[in-house]
């Protein structure tokens, strides 16, 4: 379960633990303008780095907080919040969450719910924000409450990828956010999975000690 | 503009882009009726390198000048479903933004044609880089949630635990 979580062999995750490391993650479903919103806070030269195996796109970001260099990475789904859920790699060791949904659909606006909970499943307590997108399509959305957020105690944006209103308020606060949990927490999940990686580096060891003993090698595919 | 383009659709058999247009040559205003063929296409052709290939077509160019790559790309697009043998209603509702939709369900191609109807008016109302009124971080403050009032898409809450 732990290495699953970890399962991106491109990536290696336990950078996230040094002090200068963030990772925010996008959520929310197709077509609320995630990536859009990325690429209009990164607007001077932002380098997206494609894993599409994974269905992930990764966002860097280099900024300065109490005078200390720190380094975010964004991630963003690229597809893969079609099947309405992501693979537990996705929020592993996130220190803060984006919600992204659209004021022109309420289905979008719906299923902010199901993200929810998701998220909680994995990550209890990360800091969390709902960003209303797309409010220049009407801003009459902004006079109105969206109760999700207040429900959930989670601070709401009203925001535009588009004419980029309130976007870099949104991703600085939320950056400033996820430092703040990082310094802050010891949390709980974190050393339940650090345990579980334990534990199951212990079981892989004794597998491979009963490989090596029956004689079985195991083949790599690239070596046929 | 030689000619200016009024309306334009498509006929299937055999496939082509038909263009209602008006001529200011000879200062006549008479409409006129032209069926561009469209040739080496496919069900498995690529509908935008098409779009443009015919946009920049030498015998055609100048009576699609008023004719945007994004609907000649909708009108191969209608032309290719067809051929992979599906209803012009089903092709029509793709290339339409229905609020209500689940957009997850869509596999990429379907989900692309709605983004790019999407993408028109985020285009429109978008602020550039290097448009002269840009900032970058652009504050707005909006009434507090004291003073707002309550959404419609709250209302049936006690129904999914909202």
């Amino acid at each position: 379960m732990a290495s699953d979580a970890n399962g991106i062999p491109e990536l290696d995750q336990d950078k996230y633990d040094a002090d200068e490391q963030v990772k925010i993650i996008c959520l929310g479903d197709s077509a609320v303008g995630k990536s859009k919103l990325m690429e209009r806070f990164l607007i001077d030269g932002y380098r997206p780095q494609q894993l599409s195996t994974y269905a992930l796109t990764l966002y860097k970001y280099n900024t300065t907080i109490d005078r200390k260099a720190v380094l975010v990475d964004f991630w963003d789904t690229a597809g893969q919040e079609r099947f309405q859920s992501m693979h537990p790699s996705y929020y592993h060791k996130a220190h803060a969450c984006i919600m992204v949904f659209d004021v022109q659909r309420k289905i979008t606006y719906k299923n902010l719910t199901s993200w929810y909970t998701e998220l909680r499943e994995y990550r209890p307590e990360i800091p969390c924000v709902v960003v209303a997108n797309k409010i220049d399509a009407d801003m009459k959305v902004t006079q109105r409450n969206f109760n999700f957020a207040k429900k959930q105690g989670l601070p709401l944006y009203f925001v535009s990828a588009a004419d980029g209103t309130n976007v870099v308020k949104m991703f600085k606060e939320t950056i400033k956010m996820a430092m703040s949990y990082k310094q802050n927490s010891s949390d709980f999940m974190d050393e339940v999975m650090r345990e579980l990686e334990n534990f199951e580096l212990e079981q892989n060891k004794d597998l491979s000690l009963q490989t090596a003993q029956e004689g079985l090698k195991p083949e790599s595919p690239e070596s046929v | 503009m030689p000619f200016v383009a009024k309306r334009c659709g498509v006929q299937f058999c055999p496939p082509s882009i038909v263009l209602i247009y008006e001529s200011n040559i000879k200062d006549t205003n008479k409409m006129r009726k032209r069926i561009i063929p469209v040739r080496n296409f496919s069900k498995c052709s690529d509908c935008c390198m098409a779009a443009e290939r015919m946009k920049h077509h030498i015998r055609h160019r100048a009576y699609l000048e008023s004719v945007s790559l994004g609907q000649l790309e909708r009108l191969h697009i209608v032309l290719r479903d067809h051929m992979q043998g599906h209803s012009l209603e089903h092709t029509l509702a793709s290339l339409r933004l229905d609020p209500e939709e689940d957009l997850n369900k869509l596999d990429d191609e379907e989900l692309a044609r709605k983004k790019a109807q999407m993408d028109k008016l985020f285009e429109r109302n978008r602020r550039r880089k290097d448009d002269p009124d840009f900032v970058y971080d652009l504050e707005v403050e909006f009434k507090g949630e004291v003073a707002r009032e309550p959404c419609s898409w709250d209302e049936e809450e006690s129904d999914d635990g909202f």
